[in-house]
């Protein structure tokens, strides 16, 4: 159907490298209500993928899915060649390779911001300590926040908060990041720094999967832009056919309620 | 003056780090206006005020009456404090009590000093409490069934707290609201004066010498208790500016080297200090410190090889097998299979553990090598100690135990704490598991526990288990009654760290994992510290009442703080059926425990309030 269609959108040169993930007829259960409905997707290196969808449509279930804060039921999902099953070891490699990033930033609010970022390095990566605190230092540096490493999360404002998230993922040097409406719990005027580390991000070619309802962030940073509703995709495409030229009805009435 | 200004905070020291300076106090209502606002604010609230301040008044007269009613004989309590506090620990020996308590003031010094404890008090507040304090006394001398010229003393003390009070007040001005004082300072002042009043002030010196009561109202008390006293305060005193002095150098170190310095004090004072090993100097050399070596590096050897990254499974073999060697051991002492010294059980068993964690400190040489040096240290701490408990003690004591009175009371206070806090949290995180076997183990261990009365467990431990044991195996009364109170205590304990990890919100686990953290890593920094901090209010009532109701103890035979007060006093022929003037005595010495714990832990919540909002 219309997922081919929109999918031969997509230029060859980026058809043309890795596969990254690679979601293959994914179904998901809550009890007998199903939240992901036969999802299939390849997102390759370094692309930029925005999810949009309204709320419930199982968006945030699928990137879950991807990194198994969620287990899926049916389907297959592959992260950079390694297959998500029960085995702990494929799960510990690939949560080792995936940062995610949440509406709620989940800072852990009893560590000190340096203490959050070098945590997972020291721990998991085994990094010594003064490496670690010196990355965290660059990445606090880089999402432009260097004189807040000794406070409490509880003491920064929200975009902050959110900007040490970030960093705090990117310490352990993923090769892909997830996003799961970053800016959604944030007041209007933070929302901007926030995207900007993300646009930044994206410049320097990390792979990243957002889901947002940012559509200037979808329209100016997607590579490609994946349409979800009722735990399906219905539409992917370019940001330019996306918003120009949508084929289904149901995207239309989506960005039509929306802009 | 220049007096004053010495002891005015200079927040240059880093009292309250976030300010350049400390802000004066709000200004107070004139006291025509707060008795309006806080007492008579209505006419239903002026009824109040009058209701309890009548019944206030009253409960004070009632209790004044009591203590210097003529009936009272405060001879029995002032005779035998020392049999309050240690019962019947040899006086010739009397010093290792004084350096234990020294041990603790040196410790208490360095801590405040190393964590700059205290607040910041203002003139005023301080001008206030002599104002209060010397009215209540005022207060007390008129209720009190005294003779006229005792009354007049009172009057005239009561006059010159409160024209201290008064003089600061108003000799200060308006800066009394300016001129702040730690209140550290304050703490030393009060116990300066009390302790120097023991050099001034005639309180009388009363003992039992030889079975005779010596009583003398009209002496200064004796040189034995004062001379202690004083170098005590001192010692506390130096240390803490000692701690403060290092507080900016070395801190995090020092810090560390305290708190393990706080954890070891109780074994210490215990075992090596209180009950004076007579060391077998053959055998430590023969074996005691053979076998600590031979545990030190052979052990140090199998971590360090474990912890070799990229091990994987092997490495959980290897710990899988140590473990069930560990336990083997413990079975076998219990049928009696085979002979090996307890701390080599324990050793295998502590090696076991350390392996388990060994793969967390998998990578470059010295992170492989502080689990090295972590077990080295351990095996030297756990040896020692064993060695010194296991040895006859040189004392000559009377009974089953050569602690008693306070000093029992918090020897298995401390003890039962610091035993079964780590019981209680593992068994909040095993009822909160996701196994199955240790969700069950844990729930009907507590459930069971809950539902028995305390001082059934501890008649349970301290009669019955001993019949059961396996010939050769002894179990002091005071170990069972440690064992059986730990056991008990866990329980609630656990309950209260269960209420905590409820609290530690989804997210923060999902981040944990999204980080790639192990489960044990998860629990271990993000989820348990959250959720102890949660759990300060319910695990200090915990304490607090665990403190307290070791004294179910005298009930089965120890001879706690209660048992002395209750029965050994009143049993002396001086001062036969005494009992009431002990009882008032020893509750004031639990409550003096109890609300510092309180105090403690309100200062500890506001602390690690950091950043919490
Ligand atoms: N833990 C859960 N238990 C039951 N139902 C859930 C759970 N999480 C999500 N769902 C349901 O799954 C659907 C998809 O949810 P979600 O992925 O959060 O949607 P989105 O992120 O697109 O708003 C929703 O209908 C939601 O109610
Ligand atoms: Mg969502």
């Amino acid at each position: 159907m219309s997922i081919s269609d929109a999918t031969t959108a997509v230029s060859d040169e980026l058809a043309a490298r890795d596969d990254m993930i690679v979601c293959t007829g994914v179904d998901k259960w809550y009890g007998d209500f199903q939240a992901l409905k036969g999802v299939t997707a390849t997102i390759k290196e370094q692309e930029v993928v925005v999810v949009l969808g309204p709320s419930g449509s199982g968006k945030s279930t699928w990137i879950r899915c991807v990194n198994r804060l969620e287990q899926h039921q049916g389907g297959t999902i592959v992260v950079d060649g390694v297959e998500l099953t029960n085995d702990v070891r494929n799960i510990e490699k690939i949560r080792s390779e995936v940062g995610m990033v949440f509406q709620q930033f989940n800072l852990f609010p009893h560590l000190t911001v340096l203490d959050n970022i070098t945590l997972a390095p020291k721990w998991v990566k085994k990094q010594p300590k003064d490496v670690a605190e010196e990355n965290a230092r660059k990445l606090l540096d880089r999402v432009g926040i260097p004189e807040q490493a000794d406070k409490y999360p509880g003491q920064l404002s929200g975009g902050q908060q959110q900007r040490v998230a970030i960093a705090r993922s990117l310490a352990m040097e993923p090769r892909v990041m997830l996003f799961d409406e970053p800016t959604s719990a944030l007041d209007p005027e933070m929302i901007k720094e926030v995207l900007d580390v993300m646009k930044e991000l994206a410049q320097q070619g990390m792979t990243m999967v957002v889901v947002t309802h940012e559509m200037g962030f979808a329209r100016e940073v997607a590579d490609r832009i994946i349409f979800m509703e009722a735990g399906e995709i219905v539409e992917v495409g370019t940001p330019e056919h996306f918003f120009t030229n949508p084929t289904e009805d149901r995207t239309k009435l989506f960005l039509s309620q929306i802009l | 003056m220049a007096a004053v200004e010495n002891f005015v905070v200079n927040t240059d020291e880093g009292l309250l780090p976030q300010a350049d300076a400390l802000p004066p106090e709000l200004p107070s209502l004139p006291p025509g206006e707060w008795m309006k606002k806080n007492l008579f604010s209505s006419p239903f609230s002026t009824i109040l005020t009058f209701v309890f301040g009548a019944m206030a008044l009253a409960a004070i007269n009632v209790l004044v009456d009591f203590i210097f009613s003529d009936e009272r004989n405060w001879t029995a309590p002032a005779t035998n404090l020392r049999l309050l506090m240690t019962q019947a620990y040899p006086a010739d020996q009397y010093i290792r009590v004084w350096v234990s308590v020294g041990l603790v003031a040196v410790l208490t010094g360095l801590s405040t000093g190393l964590w700059n404890a205290g607040d910041a008090l203002s003139m005023k507040r301080i001008s206030m409490w002599f104002m209060t304090g010397g009215s209540f006394v005022a207060l007390v001398a008129l209720l009190a069934p005294f003779d006229s010229g005792r009354r007049t003393t009172w009057l005239i003390l009561a006059a010159v707290v409160v024209g201290i009070g008064l003089a600061i007040w108003f000799g200060l001005g308006e800066r009394r609201r300016s001129i702040f004082v730690r209140s550290i300072y304050v703490v030393f002042g009060v116990l300066g004066a009390i302790i120097g009043s023991l050099w001034v002030v005639k309180y009388g010196n009363y003992a039992l010498a030889d079975g005779e009561l010596v009583a003398d109202p009209d002496a200064l008390v004796a040189p034995t208790t004062r001379i202690p006293w004083t170098i005590l305060l001192a010692i506390l005193v130096g240390t803490y500016f000692i701690g403060r002095g290092l507080a900016g150098k070395v801190a995090a170190l020092l810090k560390a080297i305290v708190m393990g310095a706080w954890l070891l004090a109780p074994f210490i004072i215990v075992w090596v200090i209180l009950r004076d090993p007579d060391l077998d100097w053959d055998h430590v050399i023969s074996t005691d410190i053979p076998m600590a070596l031979a545990f030190g590096f052979g052990g140090g050897l199998i971590l360090y090889a474990l912890t070799k990254p990229g091990l994987g499974e092997i490495g959980k073999i290897v710990a899988g097998v140590l473990l069930a060697v560990a336990a083997f051991n413990w079975v076998a002492a219990f049928f009696g299979w085979y002979p090996m010294l307890q701390k080599a059980r324990l050793s295998f068993l502590f090696l076991a553990i350390f392996a388990l964690a060994a793969a967390n400190f998998a990578g470059d040489r010295r992170t492989r090598l502080q689990l090295v040096w972590g077990w080295l240290g351990f095996m030297a701490v756990v040896h020692y100690m064993a060695t010194m408990a296991n040895t006859a003690s040189t004392l000559e004591i009377q009974g089953d135990f050569f602690l008693g009175g306070l000093s029992l009371t918090l020897f298995i206070a401390v003890l039962t704490l610091m035993l079964s806090f780590p019981l209680g949290v593992l068994l909040a995180l095993g009822r909160t598991s996701r196994m199955p076997i240790f969700r069950v183990l844990s729930t009907v261990y507590i459930e069971t526990i809950r539902g028995v009365p305390l001082i059934t467990i501890l008649f349970f431990f301290s009669v019955i288990i001993p019949i059961f044991l396996p010939s050769g195996m002894g179990l002091s009364e005071t170990a069972a009654i440690v064992i059986g109170y730990t056991l008990f205590s866990a329980a609630y304990l656990a309950e209260n760290v269960r209420g905590g990890l409820q609290a530690v919100r989804r997210g923060q686990f999902e981040a944990a994992d999204a980080l790639g953290l192990t489960g044990s890593q998860r629990t271990g920094f993000i989820v348990l510290p959250q959720a102890l901090r949660v759990s300060i209010p319910p695990l200090v009532g915990q304490a607090i009442a665990t403190y307290k109701e070791t004294s179910l103890v005298s009930i089965v035979g120890g001879f706690d703080l209660t048992r002395i007060a209750d029965k050994v006093i009143s049993a002396q022929t001086d001062f036969l059926g005494v009992k009431m003037e002990n009882l008032l005595i020893i509750s004031f010495i639990y409550w003096v425990g109890a609300f510092s714990m309180s105090k403690y832990s309100q200062k500890l919540e506001r602390r690690l309030g950091v950043g919490e909002r």
